[in-house]
């Protein structure tokens, strides 16, 4: 661990090049993420934002390049080793265990005895609803439920870093909205790279952004110079979010 | 979802109501006392079947591994278990030198985390691992050279001429004396250690090693340690008190011996042979399948491929029949009168063996971490990972848990069927279709399934003795019951629909 490398970006990601068995998907990606601030990762379907995550978790570990999480080269590890390491990860798709009722789901995320105690206060005021339906299996949940859960799960021990996967994907509007006060509220004890389709959700709640374009990072700077860009968010991210973005403007 | 629900609510009810409809009939047409003596019969086979079940199925639904050398492993825990309460000198003859080997290798996550920091060249790097290869099986060949494992091992007429009158030490097998035999331990801790360093990995750079449980390791090799010389200390003598031990005790412990066989077995297959198969499912099947095949002519060599019969213990020797419980309990008679019923009290000890088994994973599955890891591992492991468990230790951990089950109902059986090697083929065959029958990786439909098939078989051998049918009818009657479940219900009694 040298100290030097502990510069202010957690999370340093440098030409990372995955495959996912025969089929290239990440052709070089490079990123940063600032300490305590939301990162937003952007890019159409299928650019390759979610493998991004995966290979910083190790779960599709990177062939080439370097990933440097807290001064440390982690590339290579095994997953539970790098989350072990204080990263929280909020999968698509709402992946909570449905099996397991939601008082189990949170006690299966600590990694060490007594991490739920310790955070409970804190989650159920950000997700009130949680405490509510506490004992229930996973499968009664409704998909906003669903999706909160996923989040919090993520918040039971105390992680350095959070990779929160689409989390107002499929949400109903007030849902959106509640699920971005969470986390621009946890954003401040922790940091957040985010991948997020909802172009307004991400313009208000990121400091920072880079555009993940074919399995390449092509674009990074701040999130305010990025919404007056127009021309570049209708390349990368197509038409209608270009409108939603000049929307926005008025 | 729940209308899918009552719909599964719905088949088992009209399942259920069928199994009672036959219940009630079989007991009008067979009359009481041949009902209640078929129906304990039917438990005994059940519970057998769910020892064997239990295992698969909980294997099945967390790694998707069809473990097709179950049976085999239910054997070596019947012969495991057989030789430590008839002859130990077997088993405590091999014990220190696995000790010992033991020993050495799990030293690895002690020395792994200085050795992967070694600086050396490339050529070293590569070719070091491929060194201590060939270090460690030198030195597993100079450990082993001349230890007479067969006469270890020849236990045939022992196992057939002691009984609890005459002395049980006159059979005993002759054992190397200390002064020749120190030297094999202390190789076969150095062949651990070899291995350990070639599993290491020295100088890679890619390798990632934590400290967190340094010293529950450390405090493992300790003990594992302290127990190979003790065990190669007392070798000789071991063997000799565990014979003069009350029979009983001696039971137990032969239990729990081959229940930590089965578990470390299974432990080491899993690691060693499944671990680097998950991407290619069908070659673990082959793989089982040769496995299975590898460990009964293993056996055959080592015991020959005769039938022997294991005595019972005290408990359930004493001829007579005891006209209840606690007359039992006191004079250890081997049948019981239960509602006018003679019934052999072994057979008794099985059906709670099964009983608690069952209990033992209903309070594994739902009120302990390892069993929510399970659960959540059966849904989605790549997420239980990212939470920062270890998901390959979870599937070691579960796999060696099978086994040591299968390893638990062998034993079980191993007074009550004769122990040869291929006892734990029809187990194997039985717990398959008592898995398909209850569900793929349902463990309460697993308990159900295996008790209406033991029941099936119990009372389709009583229906053929009675109508003169063939005896095949018996054991026909499980497959078609499966096969008509499979047509209402493809996915199970408690199956999940894929």
């Amino acid at each position: 661990m040298n100290p030097t490398e502990t510069s202010e970006a957690i999370l340093i990601v440098e030409n990372i090049e995955t495959y996912i068995g025969q089929f290239y998907i990440l052709e070089g990606v490079s990123l940063e993420v600032p300490r305590n601030s939301i990162t937003v990762m952007l890019g159409r379907n299928g650019a390759g934002k979610t493998t991004t995550l995966k290979s910083i978790l190790g779960l599709t570990p990177p062939r080439e390049g370097k990933v440097v999480f807290d001064g440390m080269e982690i590339h290579g590890k095994r997953a539970y080793n790098i989350a072990n390491l204080g990263i929280g990860y909020v999968p698509e798709h709402r992946a909570i265990f449905r099996q397991l009722s939601v008082m189990e789901n949170l006690k299966l995320a600590e990694r060490k005895r007594g991490d739920f105690n310790r955070s409970a206060d804190f989650i159920f005021d950000l997700f009130p609803d949680l405490e509510r339906l506490y004992k229930l299996p996973g499968n009664h949940l409704s998909g906003g439920q669903q999706q909160m859960l996923a989040v919090a799960r993520a918040l039971v021990p105390q992680n350095k870093l959070l990779l929160i996967d689409e989390p107002s994907e499929g949400l109903a509007p007030i849902l959106i909205q509640q699920m971005m006060e969470a986390i621009r509220k946890l954003s401040e004890t922790t940091t957040v790279l985010l991948v997020e389709q909802n172009f307004i959700m991400a313009s208000q709640l990121a400091r920072d952004y880079v555009i993940i374009d074919d399995g390449m990072s092509v674009h990074n700077g701040k999130m305010a110079d990025l919404v007056k860009n127009e021309p570049l968010v209708k390349e990368y991210l197509g038409a209608s979010v270009g409108k939603l973005v000049h929307g926005g403007d008025k | 979802m729940n209308g899918s629900k009552r719909k599964k609510l719905i088949t088992i009810a009209i399942f259920v109501a069928i199994v009672g409809i036959a219940i009630f009939f079989s007991w009008r047409y067979v009359g009481t006392e041949a009902f209640i003596r078929t129906s304990l019969s039917g438990l005994t086979l059940g519970s057998l079947f769910f020892m064997v079940a239990a295992g698969l199925t909980l294997i099945f639904g967390l790694m998707d591994v069809l473990n097709f050398a179950h049976g085999a492993m239910f054997m070596l825990g019947a012969y495991m278990g057989w030789q430590f309460y008839t002859n130990p000198t077997f088993i405590f003859g091999l014990a220190p030198l696995v000790f010992a080997f033991a020993t050495g290798l799990m030293l690895l996550p002690i020395i792994k985390p200085s050795l992967i920091r070694l600086h050396l060249s490339d050529a070293l790097t590569k070719g070091l691992p491929k060194l201590a290869y060939v270090l460690m099986i030198v030195l597993l060949a100079l450990g082993l050279w001349g230890l007479d494992i067969m006469n270890l091992a020849d236990t045939a007429m022992v196992a057939i001429t002691t009984s609890m009158i005459s002395d049980p030490l006159a059979e005993i097998t002759a054992q190397e004396p200390l002064a020749a035999f120190w030297f094999r331990p202390v190789l076969l801790f150095l062949a651990g250690l070899a291995a350990a360093v070639g599993i290491a990995k020295p100088g890679d750079r890619t390798e990632f090693a934590t400290h967190d449980e340094l010293r529950r390791d450390a405090i493992l090799v300790g003990a594992l340690f302290v127990a190979t010389v003790l065990l190669t200390i007392f070798r000789v003598v071991l063997p000799e008190w565990v014979l003069l031990m009350n029979g009983n005790l001696r039971f137990v412990f032969a239990i729990v011996v081959a229940v930590i066989f089965g578990f470390v077995f299974g432990a080491v297959i899993e690691i060693t042979l499944i671990r680097p198969l998950y991407k290619r499912s069908m070659f673990i099947v082959l793989m089982t399948l040769g496995l299975g095949f590898v460990i009964r002519e293993v056996v055959q060599v080592l015991w020959t491929p005769l039938a022997y019969q294991m005595v019972r213990p005290p408990l359930f020797a004493q001829q007579g029949k005891a006209a209840s419980v606690l007359e039992w309990l006191q004079n250890g008679n081997a049948t019981l009168d239960i509602f006018g019923v003679t019934f052999p009290t072994y057979r008794l000890l099985i059906i709670m063996l099964g009983l608690a088994m069952f209990l033992f994973v209903v309070i594994l599955m739902t009120k302990t971490r390892l069993g929510m890891i399970i659960r959540a591992g059966v849904q989605d492991p790549e997420m239980v990972e990212a939470m920062g468990i270890n998901v390959r230790r979870v599937f070691s951990i579960v796999f060696a848990l099978g086994v040591g089950m299968a390893a638990l109902g062998g034993i079980g059986a191993a007074p009550f069927i004769p122990i040869q090697p291929l006892m734990g083929d029809t187990y194997q065959m039985q717990g398959f279709i008592t898995v398909v029958l209850g569900g793929m990786g349902s463990y309460v439909g697993a308990f159900i399934g295996a008790m209406t098939l033991g029941l099936a078989r119990a009372f389709g051998d009583y229906f053929a003795l009675k109508l003169s049918l063939s005896p095949a009818i018996a054991e026909a009657s499980t497959v078609i019951i499966m096969i008509v479940v499979l047509l209402i219900r493809p996915s199970g009694l408690f199956g999940k629909k894929e």
